[in-house]
């Protein structure tokens, strides 16, 4: 509606044209919505050979200056229900009186067409100056429009909003009083720079980007396991901490690992396109997943950056905009080169991922290699002692009874013969073998088969299928399965290959714990063999409860002789399964030094030697307590994209190459086609889209709204911006300051327009109810981390730590174990429990419900419109949730401790949440509302001792429990006021 | 209550567009329904995890024939299968376990381990050739719920408010309901299920729990009796009206009526959930578990409560129906589970001339193969997921009773006749609530959304 009634002309043009139809602004909009589904750019779905989206196609129906004589404007005006557009048998409704004069006007006009308006590169307008330009834009607008700015917003309701803004906390009642108290010039702007150098500010631009990036700590499908990806939630903290530029933001998030050099922190900046859910169902396809995860980062892409709705062409051409659907597979092909796959483990990160460490972390890594390194050198001093030394104890050695061999690590030996006849078996205690896919082990043993199907060692389930670990000769060949689940939960692999019948040999099974069959190795008389690999999946826990069993296992039984039986919890190395095989020279020559040197070294080389070691495992163990985050690689020979018809990841057609929609500006000759390109063409000057996305992001951010409304979409059926001119000024000034968003922020802070009062006349909300034209300030209820951050700021309660693992505050209990069952949600204990809502844990599929009550999306997909309704269980949320019951309690604590008069405590309540005193009518009902719950705690106090009790934070014990809790019950009330949440 | 009481319990000083906004929340979208609707509310009584269909309702007598043969390519047509049964060196058909009889004036087979529902199997319309295009947990029942395989849409009940709107004042619209079935747990159930997508939240449904507060947040803190909240909201509107009077933003009126709604809902929600006024008679239908929370039978119970309170769409799920392996062991006792209690809905509803304008849903996401996943021995087995045909039934409001619909081939595999899509099936459930599936649109990202994405038919022929 709106839309119908302003006019876009070119500033200091007004009077120009009123009457002048323009194709962008009035037409498409019309032709998009009712026409582009049959006569657009979707050719599969064009019903005849007109086209109503390119000028010289639409020509069939269209005839310049004569409505009448054209064939689009007859039907669109038929009554004969057979021959109306859009059609009345396919349910359609017909076109509005409105809707045809504009087209009427428009072909009379000359049936002019316009590239859509988003395609066509921003310039920056005239502005007078001396006039803050966004101020002269809007101004000039209203102008036309009959209206002006609200006055300036009063200074208390300024500082908390651009407070709330800028850091998503509220001023404290000190920064108000300074700020009233400044009378100088600049006082405002210095509030503002105050606001953009606070850790908060990071802290409230990047819990939006984390919506827009589909951040969350679990995986989000099905059983919807965790992950860790806080290193780079954190990466996002620093860079708006550091104001980052815009443009290298983008780069390293789409392709940090590709630039020159690649620093640790640019690789972790590519989780951005790791944030996406995964599944871990079982029975899932591989590809039909993997594709999803790459058609996710596309469609993401487009949507952050572009503002282009291409998952639309997922299936199809679109059907609004000209992008192809080659175009989407196209650009799809940058992101589908990550050597990942679709069906993903359950318990932690998915490959690819790096080792994270913090600063402190790898200054201790540091630490330890620089020990570890000296360690080295101590053992290589003491080598030719050694040598000496060795060389003096092998003569000795044949006078000597023991029989030694590499006992570390050995879990189990049984050295006996055993002889099997295809029935017998020999069990063992449950301890032995017990291994799940993240332990190394290594299995050995001696063999003498006169079978070549038959089972050598296993602890699993006993048929071939079944659950657990099994050494096999299947057609004679060596065959491992470690299986949870034979069909998709397993790894199995074979010798090519095969043993000797009846003779005896030496095999042996070593795994490092990977969960990569690629990283087993199998040994036959202690030579290395090669290995088919048949299946690779070994990611899901394993836990059976038969025993180790010798010449059993799997449904298979052994005939022939077996041997010195081995169970190690280590992968042994090469050199080590020769020793324990001892059939070469150099194996003996082994075996005797490792013997020497853990039995009968010199002290000095022993202790030298020990120590070495026991720094490599002390380093291992730190490690492992290093964060790891999932990031963007390349394989190395790219994969091949084709076009996917209908979508379908089994479905291939055209093979396609890297590259951007065709309707865009192309990729310039020196950029590589990989996401790095990809990346710099999003940011290029030449970019019609990004900048422009980006700026009205933020003005979406601090006006509810964003000058287009529909913030994903700059399409045709897009909503055409409200301001042109001012979204076009904000979009160069932005590429001009270097994209620069503390800058772009700073300059929309300070405009009037942001400054203006946000009270509302009846006239004026009827004529702009959603404040689209900016003749007021923003009045809107705070985002859902707002709500929940500033009432543990107001009551004291906050406890503000920048960054690290995500935290468990209070959740009403059960609600994990409904999804799934198993432990659930284990609440934190102490601090955890009121950091700001950012650092919350988000399980997709149960995200926190009282964030999701004030709207907060799921992340299971990308969102960046910004929604806010109204319900009761948000009234519910705020007077029972145990985080706002507390924190009025403490706010309660505060308010008491801060004056003995009654009064004065209120005014300062309302200080302390409101940054204002209460206005006497306030103030009387505040007070009469005191003195129901005092009386009421008075006489009940065992009722004041249970409201007290909610929470873990101490309590004040200085203060009487029913004044106490009647005080709490006030402070409640006032987190509960329509002014509290809301942003004025 | 009535327009005009509505009226005289609103503040003063509201504005009229925001009068009309919150109408307008609660009475659904302009020109709905379309058509007049044969039902007024819904009953979905969801089984996840994917019923078998041949231990159930669709009786397959030849598969004893077949026993133990792999299935013939000549069926299988190289379908896609899930990779949990794919690398299978074998698919070996077994027949049901279980005896079939036809019940009732229509004759319909039903299972023996459902005699409950054979008793009323002349109220209800058996659909036996439903499919879905998805074969994993997931993506399937996310299709059924929200009409396609990813998040991100709303679901059914959130589209059927957002179009209808609500009966009531006191009750939220739209209620989820959830049990765990016999093994105490089940396919996970996520919230994007009952969400709004993208939806405004206010039409994503409200889960009843059955540990804990029914609705989350709904019970005040310890040591705040109903007296002080009483207080605490009379202070809370007086001052939030001071702003009303101040500002004149119409989102402080909706905010004053939510805190209302929240206030009525902390009685009307342990009211709903007080079964002490229940007859013996009809607590002994619904079976022993109906006292025990959180079970289905008690759900059912429940179900009906809330429909005749005018909740719009009331969703039910019991967990549990994935039987890959030991079919014979845990298929009784998830039959035992549903079957008394939702023959019970049916009669209930029937008796209290509910049946007529309420339509009450039976079915899984999927179904199951007739070949045999994993071992089958003499007395085990168990089936994988089966898209290409299963069964659910339909009763009440709108549908034609006693009627069995579509069919499937002797091996259980394919649908010969009358096959009905997912979309179909939505198509249909929201002409019965007086809803053209494909008027009911909202755009977001530039494009007319609907349950039914691009495709659905209202399966005229299961219709009064």
């Amino acid at each position: 509606m709106l839309r119908r009634t302003c006019l876009v002309v070119p500033l200091l043009a007004l009077a120009a044209g009123a009457q002048t139809v323009s194709f962008n602004k009035d037409v498409r909009p019309i032709l998009s919505d009712r026409c582009y589904a049959c006569h657009g750019p979707d050719s599969a779905a064009r019903k005849s050979k007109l086209r109503l989206d390119r000028e010289e196609d639409s020509r069939l129906g269209i005839v310049p200056g004569s409505p009448e004589k054209s064939e689009v404007y007859q039907r669109i005006t038929s009554t004969n229900k057979m021959k109306r557009m859009p059609p009345a048998y396919l349910g359609h409704q017909p076109l509005s009186q409105g809707e045809t004069d504009i087209l009427r006007r428009w072909i009379g006009q000359g049936a002019k067409y316009e590239p859509h308006w988003s395609l066509i590169p921003p310039r920056r307008p005239l502005t007078p100056p001396g006039e803050h330009p966004i101020d002269a834009l809007v101004r000039a607008h209203l102008h036309r429009e009959g209206l002006s700015l609200s006055p300036e917003a009063g200074r208390r309701t300024l500082i908390r909003r651009v407070s709330l803004d800028l850091t998503g906390l509220p001023p404290t009642p000190a920064e108000v009083d300074a700020f009233l108290a400044d009378s100088s010039p600049g006082a405002y702007e210095r509030v503002v720079d105050r606001l953009l150098a606070s850790p908060r500010y990071a802290e409230r631009m990047t819990i939006r980007w984390l919506d827009a990036a589909r951040y969350a700590d679990t995986n989000g499908y099905q059983s919807d396991g965790p992950r860790d990806m806080w290193r780079w939630r954190d990466w996002v903290l620093d860079a708006f901490n550091s104001n980052m530029p815009f443009d290298r933001f983008t780069i390293e998030q789409i392709a940090g690992d590709l630039l020159p050099n690649a620093t640790l922190s640019q690789k972790i900046a590519t989780g951005f396109h790791r944030n996406h859910s995964t599944s871990a169902e079982g029975g899932i396809v591989d590809e039909e997943f993997r594709v999803q995860y790459v058609a996710d980062r596309t469609e993401t892409t487009s949507t952050v950056w572009l503002g282009l709705t291409t998952g639309c062409a997922r299936c199809h051409d679109h059907k609004y905009d000209p992008i192809r659907q080659k175009d989407f597979y196209q650009l799809f092909a940058f992101f589908n080169n990550v050597p990942e796959r679709g069906f993903v483990y359950n318990f932690g990160n998915e490959e690819p991922y790096i080792k994270a460490p913090l600063p402190e972390q790898q200054a201790k890594l540091d630490d330890f290699d620089r020990r570890i390194t000296a360690a080295r050198q101590r053992v290589a001093q003491l080598e030719p002692q050694a040598r000496a030394a060795q060389a003096r104890w092998e003569k000795r050695v044949p006078k000597l009874t023991e029989e030694w061999t590499i006992t570390d690590g050995l879990q189990l030996r049984a050295p006996q013969l055993e002889s099997f006849d295809g029935s017998r078996i020999v069990d063992f205690d449950n301890q032995a073998a017990q291994f799940s896919f993240h332990d190394a082990y290594t299995f050995s043993a001696w063999i003498k088969p006169a079978c070549g199907d038959c089972a050598i060692l296993s602890r699993g389930e006993d048929y071939f299928e079944g659950q657990g670990h099994f050494l096999h000769l299947v057609n004679g060949k060596l065959r491992f399965h470690a299986t949870y689940r034979w069909t998709d939960l397993a790894m199995r692999l074979e010798t090519v290959q095969p043993v000797n019948l009846n003779e005896w040999q030496h095999v042996s099974v070593t795994y490092d714990g990977s969960m990569k069959a690629s990283h087993v190795r199998v040994y036959i008389n202690g030579v290395q063999q090669k290995l088919n690999i048949l299946f690779d999946q070994p990611i899901w826990p394993l836990d059976t409860k038969e025993p180790f069993r010798i010449g059993a296992g799997g449904g298979k039984r052994f005939t022939g002789d077996i041997r010195d039986v081995r169970i190690y919890t280590r992968d042994l190395t090469e050199e080590e399964i020769g020793v324990i095989t001892l059939l070469t020279d150099k194996a003996r020559a082994d075996r005797l030094r490792m013997w020497f040197l853990e039995v009968y070294a010199p002290q000095d080389v022993k202790q030298a030697r020990a120590q070495l070691a026991s720094l490599e495992s002390e380093r291992a163990k730190y490690l492992k307590t290093v964060p790891t985050v999932m990031v963007m690689a390349e394989l190395d020979t790219r994969r091949k994209t084709y076009l996917l018809k209908r979508g379908a990841y089994d479905a291939p057609g055209e093979e396609v190459q890297p590259a951007v929609p065709a309707v865009l500006p192309q990729l310039k000759s020196d950029w590589p086609r990989n996401r790095l390109g990809l990346a710099q063409w999003i940011v290029s000057r030449e970019n019609p889209l990004t900048a422009r996305v980006t700026v009205n992001r933020y003005w979406q951010m601090l006006f509810g709204t964003g000058l287009v409304k529909t913030v994903e979409d700059f399409g045709s059926q897009g909503e055409w911006p409200v301001h042109p001119e001012l979204l076009d000024w904000l979009a160069v000034e932005f590429m001009d300051s270097g994209w620069n968003v503390k800058h772009i922020l700073k300059t929309i802070v300070m405009s009037a327009t942001y400054r203006q009062s946000s009270s509302v006349s009846p006239a004026l909300l009827q004529r702009d109810p959603e404040n689209r034209l900016l003749a007021r300030g923003p009045r809107m209820r705070l985002a859902a981390e707002m709500v929940r951050d500033q009432a543990l700021f107001v009551s004291g309660l906050l406890v503000e730590k920048i960054g690290g693992p995500s935290v468990k505050p209070y959740q009403p209990p059960g609600l994990w174990q409904e999804l799934f069952g198993g432990k659930g949600y284990e609440q934190d204990k102490g601090e955890g429990l009121w950091r700001r809502s950012l650092y919350t844990y988000w399980k997709r599929t149960v995200a926190p419900p009282n964030m999701i009550n004030f709207d907060s999306p799921t992340r299971e997909v990308c969102l960046v419109r910004e929604t806010r309704t109204n319900t009761p269980l948000q009234a519910l949320t705020l007077m029972n949730d145990i985080v706002y019951v507390e924190a009025a309690r403490k706010l309660a604590e505060r308010v008491f401790r801060s004056s003995p008069n009654d009064e004065t405590r209120i005014s300062n309540a309302f200080r302390l949440v409101l940054d204002r005193p209460p206005k006497p009518a306030e103030s009387s009902a505040f007070n009469k509302a005191l003195r129901q719950f005092q009386s009421y705690y008075a006489s009940h106090p065992d009722d004041a001792q249970k409201y007290l009790k909610t929470g873990e934070s101490p309590r004040d014990t200085t203060i009487g429990q029913p004044d106490l809790a009647a005080w709490a019950a006030v402070s409640s009330l006032l987190l509960n006021l329509d002014e509290t949440v809301t942003k004025e | 209550m009535t327009r005009r009481q509505l009226l005289q319990r609103l503040p003063a000083g509201l504005g009229v567009a925001s009068l009309s906004q919150l109408l307008r929340a609660d009475s659904g979208l302009p020109g709905l329904p379309h058509h007049p609707p044969k039902a007024k509310r819904v009953i979905y009584l969801f089984q996840s995890g994917g019923p078998s269909q041949m231990e159930t309702f669709d009786y397959k007598p030849r598969l004893v024939d077949f026993q133990g043969q792999d299935l013939p390519e000549s069926v299988r047509q190289g379908q896609r299968l899930t990779t949990m049964s794919a690398s299978q060196s074998s698919f070996p058909i077994v027949p049901s376990g279980y005896k079939f009889q036809q019940h009732g004036e229509s004759g319909a087979w039903v299972s023996e381990m459902l005699p409950h529902t054979a008793k009323i199997a002349d109220r209800l319309t058996f659909v036996k050739s439903l499919h879905t295009e998805q074969i994993n947990h997931d993506p399937a029942v996310t299709f059924f719920q929200t009409g396609f395989q990813i998040a991100g849409r709303p679901s059914m009940g959130a589209w059927v408010v957002y179009g209808l709107g609500s009966e009531t004042r006191d009750l939220p619209a739209f209620v989820v309901m959830i049990s765990p079935g016999s093994g105490g747990g089940g396919q996970p159930l996520y919230d994007r299920l009952w969400g709004s997508g993208f939806l405004p939240t206010r039409y994503q449904g409200v889960k009843f729990r059955s540990v804990g507060d029914p609705v989350l947040y709904l019970s005040g803190p310890d040591g705040f009796p109903r007296e002080n909240r009483r207080a605490f909201l009379d202070t809370l509107q007086e001052v939030n009206q001071l702003k009303l009077d101040e500002t004149g933003d119409p989102e402080i009126s909706t905010r004053i009526a939510q805190y209302e709604m929240a206030f009525r809902m902390q009685s009307s929600v342990p009211e709903l959930v007080d079964l002490s006024k229940e007859p013996a008679h009809v607590l002994e239908m619904y079976g022993p578990d109906v006292h025990k929370p959180g079970t289905f039978a008690y759900n059912c119970l429940l179900a009906r409560r809330l429909a005749e309170r005018g909740v719009r769409f009331i969703q039910l799920y019991h967990r549990d129906w994935d039987h890959h392996g030991n079919l014979p062991k845990n298929f009784p006792k998830m039959c035992e589970q549903t079957d008394q209690p939702s023959a019970a809905l049916i009669s209930d509803l029937h008796q209290r001339g509910m049946l007529d304008d309420t339509l009450v849903i039976w079915g899984g996401e999927f179904g199951r193969t007739s070949y045999c996943q994993g071992r089958l021995t003499k007395d085990d087995y168990g089936r994988d997921h089966h898209p290409r045909c299963f069964t659910v039934w339909l009763a009440g409001g709108g549908i034609r009773p006693g009627l069995s619909y579509g069919a499937t081939d002797d091996y259980c595999y394919n649908i010969t006749e009358n096959p009905v899509h997912v979309h179909d099936l939505q198509a249909t459930i929201l002409h019965c609530l007086g809803i053209d599936h494909k008027r009911l649109t909202y755009q977001f990202q530039g494009r007319h959304f609907r349950l039914t994405d691009v495709s659905g038919d209202v399966v005229q022929d299961i219709l009064v």
